[in-house]
């Protein structure tokens, strides 16, 4: 069995709280233990690196220090929070700033869906589906924190990333090619100008409609619900947002998952699903 | 601000530059050096090419254009740069930095200009973004973590964005918003406190 230190990140425990439900089930079936780092705090996200640059460095540092002291490496499902650790880590091991914590910087950060993208992962993920989501036509969206920029996050196909696509092919479903898979959503832009943040997300959703997905799949929490909310406006065409690892739990448990897992959703997905006979 | 973009033609002068005459690079280099050295950016390699500004999102709410950013910084216009709603409305996407021939990390720069803005004394173009800033920093410290309701919550009781809002009708809609996520269950209530505090708070003063 494998076990990893889960940074969880703060969205996770609010607004983004089916992620964080339907996660922990989905790492239960493919039996990767997930121990939260004990005692964690907040990344920063974009204000601490708006503020300062040792402030963005150091903030993170802390949850480093603590995943180092368990001896395991970190996986973070949140996008921004990904990005904002493994710059710290490379920012440490540069040994710019005194970090008050004991920090060497060995201590390894994945990004969820990379994590499960992984061959062997693949293979196991293909054993647990219980029902291929046959027909389902979707679009992968990775928004911008998890693949740019390619020096700090590693990603080498940052034009036209592929982990989330490779997990819904193993879960049976048809993933869609389209432009504008790391185009920016808004991210958090929307509490002073909501307008750009209107402006960019609804530009996403048209092109996903366009493209032909019924669905889009996220793995952030910021993104999920920008692309959500910005469906209550008229005239969008209406397409729920899905959190990868709910398509997975649903997969997974079949028959057991309920439509009341989607609840939180703005764009309620049952009528969806239902349509494709993944749920009753 | 909508509108003032839609008639916004390409061969419009910016008002900054339609004002009286500077001589170009009038300061010398030390604003450059300055910046180059605090960034580790390759400011001086920026031959203009506008990847950067074509990359970008959300360019045309820009005053300056991310290109342009590089210039003025080569150029030592420290004030043109913080001043403007450029450094405010950057969403630190890092498209610009991602596809520049000549590795100038302009998403760096723009990151730092936003840095400089804190500390000086220029009233910033976007206020309410950068009081967010600040009420999100605030927020981390009195927790550790950051609780959205919390969050909105004391950024709408700061009075300049209260009052923005209340002309602009953006609370109204962010309340019912706000009801309407606490029905889904989506907001989280009673924040979670960290040990730690201490030394938080002392990262949060550098």
């Amino acid at each position: 069995m494998t076990s990893l230190a889960l940074y969880p990140g703060c969205s996770l425990e609010g607004m983004a709280n089916d992620y964080a439900n339907s996660m922990t089930a989905v790492f239960d079936t493919l039996n990767v233990e997930l121990v939260e780092i004990d005692d964690w705090t907040c990344c920063g996200a974009t204000a601490a690196h708006s503020m300062s640059d040792a402030m963005a460095v150091l903030l993170p540092a802390k949850n480093l220090a603590a995943a180092e002291k368990m001896g395991l490496d970190i996986v973070s499902p949140c996008a921004n929070c990904f990005n904002r650790l493994t710059y710290s880590r490379k920012m440490i091991l540069k040994n710019i700033y005194d970090v008050p914590w004991r920090v060497t910087g060995k201590t390894q950060v994945h990004d969820m869906t990379r994590f499960l993208a992984r061959p062997e992962m693949i293979a196991q993920i293909k054993q647990h589906v219980l029902m291929p989501l046959k027909g389902l036509n979707l679009v992968s969206y990775y928004g911008c924190q998890m693949v740019r920029p390619p020096k700090i996050t590693g990603f080498t196909d940052y034009d036209n990333p592929q982990t989330t696509d490779m997990i819904v092919t193993a879960l049976g479903a048809n993933p869609l090619d389209w432009s504008y898979k790391a185009t920016c959503c808004g991210a958090g832009i929307g509490i002073g100008r909501r307008d750009i943040q209107y402006n960019l997300s609804k530009r996403l959703i048209q092109k996903a409609f366009q493209a032909g997905a019924e669905a889009v799949i996220v793995s952030c929490p910021l993104c999920q619900n920008n692309l959500d909310m910005v469906q209550n406006e008229e005239g969008m065409p209406k397409i729920p947002v899905f959190y990868f690892t709910e398509l997975m739990r649903l997969a997974f448990e079949s028959e057991k998952c309920s439509v009341q897992y989607f609840r939180k959703h703005f764009t309620d997905p049952a009528p969806l699903l239902r349509k494709k006979g993944l749920a009753r | 601000m909508m509108e003032k973009n839609s008639e916004k033609t390409a061969l419009d002068m910016p008002k900054r530059l339609s004002g009286p005459r500077r001589l170009i690079g009038d300061r010398g280099n030390h604003f450059l050096n300055k910046i180059e050295g605090e960034t580790g950016a390759n400011i001086s390699a920026c031959y203009q090419c506008e990847r950067c500004t074509n990359a970008c999102p959300v360019s045309v709410y820009m005053d300056v254009n991310p290109h342009q950013v590089i210039r003025y910084v080569q150029l030592g216009w420290r004030e043109e740069l913080l001043g403007s709603t450029t450094i405010w409305v950057c969403l630190s996407c890092e498209t610009c930095t991602t596809y520049c021939p000549n590795d100038v990390d302009v998403a760096k720069t723009i990151n730092h200009l936003r840095n400089m803005a804190f500390r000086s004394t220029v009233v910033p173009a976007e206020k309410i973004l950068a009081i967010f800033h600040e009420t999100f920093v605030n927020e981390l410290q009195r927790f550790g973590r950051v609780n959205e309701f919390w969050l909105m919550g004391s950024l709408n009781r700061h009075p300049d964005v209260l009052k923005e809002k209340i002309k602009s009708g953006m609370l109204k809609e962010e309340l019912a918003l706000g009801l309407k996520m606490l029905r889904k269950g989506k907001l989280r209530l009673l924040p979670h406190r960290c040990t730690e505090m201490k030394k938080i708070r002392e990262i949060c003063r550098k």
